[in-house]
């Protein structure tokens, strides 16, 4: 009973400090919104620049990212390693790639390359247009877990026989059959007839994660259409991404490239421990070693299963501009808390002498500490929440800058918003202990004498 | 020296007038020491201001030293001040965060006075009031009494025509007024014009002329001499 | 003025010099950190194509049908741009200046291996590309119409080339005649003549400092399913024939699809936008921060003149007019503030050395210190003539006043 009744003492307190400090706000709107302002407009240019170092660094499949490798093998030349750093090249050739697939040593694998495809209407006055697509092996919905609208993905004997099946993104299914259950209807895709197999859910992993190597950085979406990987040679789909060759090719065409020890190939497997993790290893290193004896491989061995997020901090997915904007964001919130100490301590200041009345009347240094904190915390809630709508603003006016439509990279989640209110709060306390330790010190006696 | 003649100065409120003064006439010479007291409400504040060209008047004539002050901008207003008239006030307005040495040196800094003269003037005025000792010492850390010699320090360093007390011991207990009223006279008696305004009549005792007001008016054959 | 008494009245007080200084300090670290990127950033913006930017632009065509006759098809454009009213010049290239992405190829002036090798961008065009860039050609001649050789990616060069003038003095450093007639040698061992020199000619890159004003044109087009064209409109009928040319190419053949019309302004903008961004983003920065620091040094002025009336009637009524109690109010805040920029000076070029060592940032050109400086001085003196006048205003019976 004893508990409750205190909790009841303090609660009443607290909303008489409240009712004091909403009031003391309201008498000064002036120095109050200057003060809510600086916090405010501090933590929004903190928060979005927070927000996107947070979006750079963050896991773009957080469940199984720790699941997901990159697997890359050092096939680059003998002259030279890859880019003159100690990392192997970050593709591969199709040779060893389709070695890879046919061994099947890990629990999932997935080949891929992206790849450009013209979608013809059948009527005459429609105009054909170019999409992306990902031409990949039939584990890639597994591996990272592709939610479907309708139907699913291809099997692998469908990739074996080079079907003509594709999946459809949500939006291309929007635009080419108005939304509807498309699974088992046909589109040409230039001038070939694929055959719908599956249509994605919304999935929208911020950035093209499992394409680091050739694109897949900030502003890149996932593809419109995903076809089985052998009809980039079956349908000979043209590719699109990053190729780089350190040896001429042999030959002409696609057949040279096939053949060639040019790398555009990205590869991704999936292990449920660290033994398989370490059994993939070794075969990687068994592969290489069998290719030196047919005299490929003119490096010393270097092959690395990456899991995703050493892979995304090796490339350093965080650009050094972002975090050299995170520093001056964070001087920008200094200067602004700075701000807000100086227009509070000449506030509490400039009371002198109400505290000097309060103390006399009784009110110990304690209670007046409180009463102003809740006042200073007041103002650091408010500060809080247009400092939420700043960084809103913010990334919307980064965004703005861009070509590319960076909406779904630089947005906010709760776990930032809470930052930002639980940053706010926090700075305006720090900055307001000092000015309410120094208003609480004001001497009873001194300021009812003089004047 | 001081010549006020037909002065009036009304205050407006709302529907209330004040008439804080009302031809208003006094005349000062050199070397009186002249106490101007009565009620409050009486108009003693409202002279002090103008006598000491902290407030304009309405109608009337004021010369100081010779001086119409009526048409006077206020740099013009500002440099007779600071030339001609010491200020000692009931509260000493002391400059806390400036030292003694700093408080007496402001008016001198106003006249434009060169550094040495300035030093020489502060330590002669501290050596007047007795307080040579204690230069560096802030507002804070002196008694009153000690605080309102500053405030009389500050006011003789200028070496002005007359000084404008008021209520110059409002503020001390009577030990401490006592050495104020001591000091002032001494001052007085080397020749400096005192002018006194106060509620208090046993200061206003120490004066050698008084004058009462009553609501803005001298009252008639109030003005005593000892 | 008096600085003596207004430094040992604030050191009574320190916090409220503290504030003013570290906000003043603080606000110059960001600014004197953010002009070193801002330079180099808008020094990239402004790169200088050469080109005729205001009336060029370019857009792809691309075949779905991968049974065409390339040559066929390019030629059959050209033809039809070309006849198009509005247009003064039409090429067939591979890349474009500015546009982030293209060729580049080693040049060197003898076939054998070992030889240094100068790194240029390659424009592949024909007789007509020297006119449809609209580059200057400061030397020899351009190409003719025999010289084009049609081939795949993986075939052979042609015999001749017109080089930038940066070129040029890459290869022949102190030549007069920019190497017109010399031979150089690209892929290792083929040959080509250099038969022209264009005054200024961009690569597609302007973030790659070394290859920036290198570009060679040869005369060569490529055949494929996807051709970019490159159009020169006559001077302000550029907006007026874009549209036009793409009903022209969609109308003569159907099996085809046309993407990334572009102005040069455009390309310019999807290269650079985040050169740009970073530009808008830290001047933005920049003049929130200074305003936001001048309203604090106003406010907290305000807050000082509120707090020191009395002080302030005290000095009037002991002589002080108007002007010294305002100048009194500005050589305060110009001691603070100078205090300010001094410390901040310290903090932002040590700050700088840091962000160049690890994060290779740009340095700073040096005269934007004492531009800061000045600037954050006068901005500060502006933001307290607001409360300094008022503390002006302050009359003097407010010493006399007993409240």
């Amino acid at each position: 009973m004893r508990v409750a009744s205190r909790l009841a003492d303090g609660l009443e307190l607290f909303s008489y400090n409240l009712g004091l400090a909403l009031r003391n706000i309201r008498r000064n709107p002036v120095l109050s919104g200057l003060m809510v302002a600086a916090i405010g407009i501090g933590i929004g240019a903190c928060m979005s620049m927070v927000t996107v170092n947070y979006r750079f660094a963050a896991d773009p499949i957080p469940h199984k990212s720790d699941v997901l490798h990159y697997i890359r093998l050092d096939s680059w030349s003998p002259d030279q390693s890859w880019q003159g750093g100690d990392r192997p090249p970050p593709q591969l050739t199709y040779v060893d790639a389709t070695a890879l697939l046919e061994e099947k040593r890990a629990f999932r694998q997935a080949a891929m390359s992206g790849a450009s495809l013209a979608v013809e209407s059948d009527r005459r006055d429609e105009k054909p247009f170019f999409v992306d697509v990902r031409a990949t092996t039939a584990d890639f919905f597994a591996l990272f877990d592709v939610p479907f609208r309708y139907g699913g993905g291809w099997s692998d004997e469908a990739d074996a026989a080079a079907e003509q099946v594709v999946v459809l993104g949500t939006d291309v299914n929007d635009r080419i059959f108005g939304g509807r259950d498309s699974v088992g209807e046909t589109l040409t895709l230039s001038g070939r007839v694929y055959r719908v197999v599956g249509v994605l859910d919304e999935w929208q992993p911020s950035i093209r994660f499992y394409d680091m190597a050739s694109g897949g950085g900030p502003g890149s979406e996932i593809e419109d259409m995903f076809v089985p990987w052998s009809l980039i040679v079956a349908a000979e789909v043209p590719r699109r991404g990053n190729t780089n060759c350190w040896k001429p090719l042999e030959g002409d065409g696609l057949r040279a490239l096939l053949a060639s020890e040019c790398i555009w190939i990205q590869f991704w497997a999936e292990f449920r421990d660290t033994a398989e993790r370490e059994d993939y290893t070794s075969f990687l290193d068994a592969y290489v070693n069998g290719q030196k004896e047919l005299g490929r491989f003119p490096r010393p061995l270097n092959n690395h299963a990456t899991p995703l997020m050493d892979l995304q901090r090796e490339i350093g997915s965080v650009p050094t501009e972002a975090q050299v904007l995170l520093g001056l964001s964070v001087i920008f919130l200094a200067v602004c808390l700075l701000n807000t100490l100086g227009l509070l301590l000449a506030k509490f200041l400039g009371k002198a002498n109400e505290i000097g009345i309060r103390r006399a009347l009784g009110a110990s240094r304690r209670t007046l500490f409180q009463q102003y904190l809740v006042e200073a915390g007041v103002i650091g809630a408010a500060g809080g929440v247009l400092g939420l709508g700043l960084t809103w603003l913010g990334l919307k006016g980064i965004d703005g800058q861009f070509e590319d439509d960076l909406g779904a990279f630089l947005q906010m989640d709760w776990k930032m918003a809470l930052v930002a209110v639980v940053l706010a709060v926090v700075a305006s306390l720090i900055t307001s202990i000092y000015p309410t330790w120094r208003a609480c010190n004001v001497q009873p006696a001194a300021h009812l004498k003089a004047n | 020296m001081l010549r006020m003649h037909d002065i009036s100065k009304t205050f407006r409120a709302e529907l209330v007038e004040t008439h804080a003064l009302r031809d208003f006439s006094l005349d000062i010479d050199e070397g009186e020491f002249v106490a101007v007291t009565g009620p409050s409400g009486s108009g003693k504040t409202t002279f002090l201001n103008v006598a000491g060209l902290l407030e304009s008047f309405d109608t009337g004539l004021y010369r100081l030293d010779g001086v119409d002050v009526s048409e006077l901008k206020d740099r013009e207003l500002s440099r007779l001040r600071n030339e001609k008239i010491g200020f000692i006030f009931q509260n000493f307005n002391l400059i806390p965060d400036l030292n003694v040495f700093d408080n007496v040196d402001v008016p001198l800094r106003y006249r434009g006075f060169s550094a040495s003269e300035r030093r020489s003037r502060i330590e002669a005025a501290l050596q007047r009031v007795g307080l040579a000792g204690r230069p560096k010492h802030l507002p804070s850390q002196l008694s009153g009494g000690q605080q309102q010699r500053v405030g009389i320090a500050r006011a003789l360093a200028g070496e002005p025509r007359f000084l404008l007390a008021d209520e110059p011991t409002g503020n001390l207990d009577s030990q401490m007024a006592e050495g104020v009223l001591d000091l002032l006279q001494e001052i007085n008696k080397a020749g400096t014009t005192i002018i006194i305004v106060t509620h208090d009549p046993t200061l206003a005792a120490h004066a050698r002329r008084q004058v009462h007001l009553k609501d803005g008016v001298i009252l008639n054959g109030a003005e005593t001499a000892p | 003025m008096e600085f003596g008494p207004i430094w040992r009245a604030s050191m009574r007080n320190k916090t409220g010099i503290v504030l003013i200084v570290l906000q003043i300090a603080f606000t110059m670290t960001l600014i004197i950190n953010s002009v070193g990127i801002v330079e180099e950033n808008a020094k990239l913006l402004a790169t200088p194509s050469g080109i005729d930017e205001d009336n060029i632009f370019h857009l792809r065509s691309s075949a779905y049908d991968d049974d065409v006759d390339a040559r066929l098809i390019i030629e059959e454009d050209l033809r039809q741009i070309r006849a198009t009213p509005g247009v003064a010049a039409a090429v067939q290239t591979n890349s474009v200046p500015i546009s982030g992405g293209g060729w580049s190829m080693g040049l060197a002036t003898a076939p054998e291996e070992g030889v240094e090798q100068v790194l240029t961008s390659v424009y592949m065009v024909d007789e007509h590309g020297v006119d449809a860039l609209g580059v200057e050609l400061i030397a020899g001649t351009g190409f003719l119409h025999e010289d084009v050789v049609w081939n795949d990616a993986a075939s052979n060069w042609p015999s001749k080339v017109i080089v930038s003038k940066a070129v040029a003095e890459a290869i022949f450093p102190g030549d007069p005649t920019y190497g017109v007639g010399e031979t150089v040698y690209i892929d290792q061992n083929e040959p080509m003549t250099v038969t022209g020199v264009v005054e200024r000619l961009a690569a597609p890159w302007p973030g790659w400092e070394l290859v920036r004003e290198r570009a060679i044109l040869v005369p060569r087009q490529l055949l494929g399913q996807s051709h970019l064209y490159l159009i020169r409109a006559e001077p302000g009928r550029r907006d007026q024939i874009m549209p036009d040319i793409e009903t022209r190419l969609a109308a003569s053949d159907a099996e085809r699809i046309i993407q990334n019309m572009l102005t040069m302004d455009q390309t310019r903008g999807r290269t650079l936008d985040a050169n740009g961004a970073l530009v808008n983003i830290l001047v933005f920065t920049v003049v929130v921060l200074v305003s936001i620091t001048s309203l604090g040094v106003a406010g907290l002025t305000s807050f000082n003149v509120t707090r020191r009336i009395k002080q302030i009637g005290t000095r009037r009524a002991l002589g002080a007019s108007r002007r010294q109690i305002l100048r009194y109010f500005l050589a305060e805040n110009l001691l603070f503030t100078v205090i300010g920029v001094g410390f901040g000076t310290v903090l932002a070029v040590a700050i700088n050395f840091w962000l160049v060592e690890s994060f290779s940032v740009p340095r700073f050109s040096w005269y934007w210190l004492p531009i800061t400086m000045i600037g954050l001085v006068a901005i500060s003196l502006l933001a307290v003539l607001f409360p300094a006048r008022r503390a002006a205003r302050v009359p003097p019976a407010v010493a006399t006043r007993t409240v």
